[in-house]
């Protein structure tokens, strides 16, 4: 009975067996160490404060019934919504500032040629590798000569430093995807550069436009190290450095609110990054990649 | 009538037409539209380095920002300060080790990201989540994860038997270096990975099959096929890891902020104790620019690496 076909298969099936396996095994190892901190967040946002410090409990589970009592604390007991509200007036403002910078030099950079173009092109780009650690110390004193101490503003003000060299490279690929055909047409109907730039181009690439938009805005939701260097009042922080600073008083941390923070602030911002990571990838590989 | 009729139909008027002849110079439309980038990152970035390398040769302070020219003597101080030189052998330690870490698991990751399976887009999204979490968010999360009383890793870890009591992560020295390390690699890995897969997957096919039938086994298929047509894209990629990660201080201030006793501090970290928190705004500059000439040469040598190989 035991032909050699059959006990051949059987090796067979068993490498694919062990194949997957190991496979499966890999990944699922790999997405539990990628995933169990939010698993956390999860948990210890809506634990009772009782089930979440007692020792005896086993804390990857519910003892006690879930509470919404940190998330409330976060809201009634902290600066949270005043924190929102100054993630979305920065932000607005960055956006603003971004896209009427990046708008025009994305379109010149990537649709025409002139003296020095293709050398300003790379030193915009080359900027957004300079760090915020590098330049925290000047631009605090920058903030200090404009009056723009412990004030959001000093944010909104420095936050295009990163946002304008990522902007312009993400816009200059989407300019460049539209055909030279069309402005070369409009030109001939008489249409001026601007209006072709305004009245062609533009209402084709309104997708990449909003993408920059959205990268400006959550660029600067999550930035940290010039927020902790310019903002030090608690109603100035926007809400990233609002969670991680403003629930510990003195030694206390209220993780339980702290990590509720957290987990408000991480979803709009993984589920937006997951949606665009090809062209966020393209954007910082600045089109080494095609 | 035609031209008035156009005129009308653009929106041009008079002295519009004027100045829209004027920038129908390519050149003039050129610097006109890219100047306001120019401007902007003149005065905020280009302007306060030129500050920041006024300060690390002056004793400029948070009290008198001017400050008088001083020499060398930030430097030299700098250099004779043991957290100082802790912090910068930290910063390559950390560097390096994510770094090796993040290209060895994340080519890993992305072969397996590379395989089409059952539900390959929810795990991709998975994949991702580390890297599309605000960076000091997540550091948070991790903090409290490796808490000395409540930590949840020590409590795994001591129920699955892997040790009888579990450090204080983020309170001894070695623990804490290890928490730092890992923390910079679960949270970049996810970009090595797509990267690589990106890469990966832009190689043609065919080459890799014919290299197949001429006997060539995986490492000579990587090494001699892959890596070459995917190294600009790999190179880039690891030019912004290396610099972020280098200049990062998020991680380690949220984390440890340089404790225990000021031996996990990295460069960034330190010069902002120095510079922000103490206010000597000299001493904090020279710190943080103090890797800029070795990152500008490895910028330079990368992108010149990379220019070489397109022309290929």
């Amino acid at each position: 009975m035991l032909g050699t076909q059959v006990h051949h298969s059987t090796a067979y099936r068993l490498r694919r067996l062990r194949g997957s396996v190991l496979f499966w095994g890999t990944l699922a190892l790999y997405l539990i160490f990628a995933c169990f901190p939010v698993y956390w967040m999860f948990v210890t946002t809506f634990k009772q404060v009782n089930d979440l410090y007692n020792l005896s409990n086993n804390p990857l589970l519910f003892h006690l019934a879930p509470t919404l009592e940190q998330v409330r604390y976060l809201f009634e007991r902290t600066n949270f919504t005043t924190w929102v509200a100054n993630t979305a007036e920065v932000g607005l403002a960055v956006v603003a500032i971004t896209v009427l910078i990046c708008v025009p030099a994305a379109y010149v950079l990537s649709r025409t040629k002139f003296p020095g173009s293709g050398t300003l092109g790379i030193g915009i780009f080359l900027t957004y590798l300079v760090p915020p650690t590098l330049l925290f110390l000047p631009l605090s004193q920058l903030v200090v000569g404009l009056g723009l101490v412990n004030s959001k503003w000093a944010l909104a003000l420095v936050y295009p430093t990163f946002t304008i060299p990522f902007c312009t490279w993400l816009l200059m690929g989407f300019f460049k995807g539209v055909p030279r055909e069309i402005t070369e047409a409009a030109r001939v109907d008489g249409c001026s550069r601007l209006g072709a730039m305004f009245r062609i181009v533009l209402p084709i690439s309104v997708p990449g436009v909003l993408t920059i938009v959205i990268f400006a805005f959550t660029l600067a939701m999550q930035e940290y190290v010039y927020a902790l260097t310019f903002v030090s009042s608690s109603d100035q922080k926007m809400i990233t450095l609002g969670v991680v600073t403003d629930l510990i008083r003195g030694d206390v941390f209220f993780w339980g609110s702290l990590m509720a923070g957290a987990l408000i602030v991480s979803v709009p911002v993984a589920i937006v990054y997951n949606m665009f990571m090809d062209t966020f990838v393209r954007g910082i590989t600045g089109g080494a990649l095609k | 009538m035609a031209e008035i009729a156009r005129r009308r139909q653009f929106g041009v008027n008079a002295t519009g037409g004027r100045i829209g002849h004027l920038l129908d110079s390519e050149k003039v439309f050129g610097y006109v539209l890219v100047a306001p980038a120019i401007i902007y990152i003149l005065l905020l970035v280009a302007y306060p380095f030129a500050i920041a390398i006024w300060f690390t040769m002056s004793n400029a302070t948070v009290a008198r920002p001017i400050g008088d020219f001083t020499g060398l003597d930030n430097l030299r101080a700098v250099l004779d300060d043991d957290i100082f030189r802790r912090a910068l052998l930290n910063t390559f330690i950390f560097t390096l080790v994510s770094q090796a870490l993040q290209m060895f698991f994340g080519t890993f990751l992305a072969f397996l990201l590379l395989r089409k399976f059952r539900g390959r887009r929810i795990a991709r999204a998975l994949i991702m989540l580390p890297f599309t979490i605000p960076v000091a968010i997540g550091a948070m999360a991790w903090t409290w994860m490796l808490n000395p009383t409540y930590s949840v890793i020590n409590w795994i870890g001591e129920h699955a038997g892997f040790f009888a009591e579990g450090p204080n992560w983020l309170g001894e020295e070695i623990p804490a270096m290890i928490s730092i390390i890992l923390v910079n690699v679960w949270r970049n890995l996810p970009f090595s990975a797509i990267v690589l897969t990106a890469g990966i997957s832009s190689v043609p096919s065919e080459i890799l099959e014919a290299a197949d039938l001429d006997g060539a086994n995986w490492w000579v298929r990587w090494n001699k096929i892959m890596v070459p047509i995917i190294a600009p894209v790999l190179y880039i990629a690891l030019l912004f890891s290396l610099v972020f990660t280098a200049t990062d201080m998020t991680v380690v201030w949220l984390m440890t902020r340089g404790n225990p006793v000021n031996a996990t501090h990295v460069i960034a970290s330190y010069a902002f104790q120095t510079g922000v928190v103490a206010g000597s705004l000299g001493r904090g500059a020279t710190m943080s620019l103090f890797l800029f000439p070795v990152l500008l040469v490895a910028a330079l040598l990368f992108l010149r690496n990379i220019k070489g190989r397109s022309v290929d």
